[in-house]
């Protein structure tokens, strides 16, 4: 396939999967906004407003989380109930442009709650440049894991009920227990490594660590040695994912 | 004559927990180029399995195949280049319109937009599909959507389609609306590949068949080489003034609603059909059908259940 068919492909993709459902039925689109909210909300009031900065960019990372992984429910679906990865693996369409298709048509969805979170994190956070791009790079690279594990995932289950049972135990995993919408001191020491099985966590510590950098919300005091661990961990963690996707999950079927 | 499909000792089990079932068992045959074939049998007896290896979204046990001159094993990628596939069971993206489905299907394929609109309202008009082109998905009729599915890739520019079960669930109509556009991609010397149970379908658009039965290859051939082989090649139909004991000299005898089916040679055609007339009795002489040739062959008609239990997907 030429680089200008892989464009129309994925464009394509873009535009079925992503495009005319929002389009047809606008209410994913607050699906995918709700929880974030609700869980903002709750750690306004309750702290009251002292861990609003961490509700925020929280809120930030589980949007970007969802994103990710929702794709698992839309590829098993599409592939069980539908048969349309069938359709798609007996044509030029190549996987990963077919992964890179469904993963943008998820990130559609999140566009409204991206938007709302960025809009509060301009409005109530302070952030430097370095804090700034910090919280881009880390958003990223949970976007690129958490959907190459989706993938991943997906092309093992048999029945969407899988994805169902998955999606949210992997949510709570990953944002609801680990430090990712409070800060890590919370946690007390002794166990404070099992924060760190959750790679949520070492992109919650660089953006907790942007915002202890601008001056705000400072619970733990900043370390590049730290620092260099959680770009490392997660960098290397989502090209494992990625690699893992690639050459494990069945786009043949063994 | 050249060769689309060319299959070569293929076996495909499937492990899953607690077993195995063979799905094929030692398939080899040629499927020539720009012709219908059609693979007959009844459910699980293997006809989708074949599909899904030669289509290259599944990997034989043991054995190798050919698409297109390219090993499905190791250039899978120039396979999927110049085939497309409806699958069995598949259904189209409930969002989109017709239209948007299958120019977005030929856009992702990689065509370019104004030939993409061409080859679809081609298509749309052909399969009768012009009064819903601007209706959701979600609000056609299993039959249309179904339709829907097999115009995506006839609209194509795919060299050889994999059609799995293309009309079922279809009326008589729509059925044969399907016919002439499967009819169509082979006089552009596309190469169909086509697995049905309607033996009148696979009849009437594959110049040559072949029959699966508990994965293994029972008959290969063009469907008068097929009936050619046919011990019995005559079908005479009886009323029930005859006796089921005054009919079993002349060959196997069914029992029908309304009198008796009988399978015979020429001889013996001619010699129960001249008695019929002298007795004034209700007859009818046909050569038989594939289904007469199935029945006489495998033991049991083509509807008659599944060969085997198989699981969905192998673990």
């Amino acid at each position: 396939m030429s680089a200008r068919n892989r464009a129309r492909s994925f464009l394509s993709i873009v535009y079925l999967n992503g495009i005319l459902p929002m389009r047809a039925q606008p209410l994913y689109l607050l699906n995918t906004i709700a929880s974030p909210l609700a869980f903002l909300f709750f750690i306004d009031v309750a702290s009251r407003g002292a861990l609003s900065s961490f509700a925020i960019t929280g809120g930030l990372i589980l949007t970007i989380l969802t994103t990710g992984t929702g794709i698992q429910a839309d590829l098993v679906h599409y592939k069980q109930d539908l048969k349309f990865q069938d359709v798609v693996v007996a044509s030029p369409v190549e996987a990963p442009i077919y992964v890179a298709g469904m993963a943008f048509s998820e990130f559609v969805y999140s566009i409204p709650g991206l938007a709302v979170f960025l809009l509060l994190s301009v409005g109530v956070l302070d952030y430097t440049v370095v804090g700034t791009l910090t919280l881009a790079g880390a958003l990223v690279l949970i976007w690129g894991f958490s959907t190459a594990f989706g993938f991943t995932l997906a092309t093992y289950f048999s029945d969407i009920r899988e994805a169902f049972v998955f999606a949210p135990l992997i949510s709570i995993l990953m944002t609801t227990l680990p430090p990712v919408y409070y800060p890590i001191t919370y946690i007390p020491a002794s166990i404070r490594w099992a924060a760190y099985l959750s790679p949520t966590t070492y992109a919650a510590d660089l953006v907790h660590r942007g915002l202890c950098a601008a001056g705000s919300a400072c619970y733990e005091a900043p370390s590049a040695a730290a620092t260099a661990v959680d770009w490392g961990v997660l960098t290397g963690l989502t090209v494992v994912l990625i690699v893992l996707a690639a050459t494990k999950a069945r786009w043949r079927e063994p | 004559m050249a060769t689309a499909v060319s299959a070569q000792h293929l076996s495909k089990t499937y492990t899953y927990r607690g077993g195995s079932t063979q799905a094929l068992d030692d398939v080899s045959f040629d499927i020539p180029a720009g012709e219908t074939y059609g693979l007959i049998g009844r459910n699980g007896a293997g006809k989708t399995t074949f599909l899904r290896i030669t289509g290259t979204l599944l990997l034989p046990s043991s054995g190798t195949a050919t698409v297109l001159g390219y090993d499905i094993r190791t250039e899978e990628r120039e396979i999927r280049r110049r085939i497309a596939m409806v699958p069995q069971e598949s259904r189209p993206l409930y969002f989109a319109t017709t239209e948007q489905l299958i120019d977005g299907y030929l856009r992702m394929r990689g065509m370019d937009g104004t030939e993409a609109r061409r080859r679809r309202n081609d298509v749309i008009d052909e399969l009768g599909l012009a009064d819903v082109r601007r209706r959701l998905v979600s609000r056609l009729s299993g039959g249309q959507r179904r339709r829907v599915m097999v115009a995506m890739v006839l609209a194509s520019d795919a060299e050889l389609l994999f059609l799995d079960e293309p009309t079922t669930g279809l009326d008589p109509l729509a059925r044969r609306e399907v016919w002439s556009a499967i009819q169509r991609a082979t006089r552009e010397r596309r190469t169909v590949l086509l697995t049905t149970h309607y033996l009148d379908e696979a009849e009437a658009l594959s110049s040559r068949l072949a029959l699966l039965e508990g994965g293994h290859l029972r008959i290969e051939g063009t469907p008068d080489s097929i009936r050619a082989r046919v011990q019995l090649p005559y079908r005479v139909t009886l009323d029930s003034s005859w006796s089921v004991d005054e009919l079993t000299s002349f060959g196997p005898v069914t029992s029908v609603v309304g009198g008796h089916l009988l399978f015979t040679r020429e001889k013996e055609a001619r010699e129960i059909v001249q008695s019929a007339l002298a007795r004034g009795s209700r007859v009818a002489l046909a050569p038989v059908s594939l289904e007469d040739i199935f029945l006489q062959l495998v033991g049991r008609p083509l509807d008659e259940g599944e060969v085997t239990e198989k699981p969905e997907e192998p673990e």
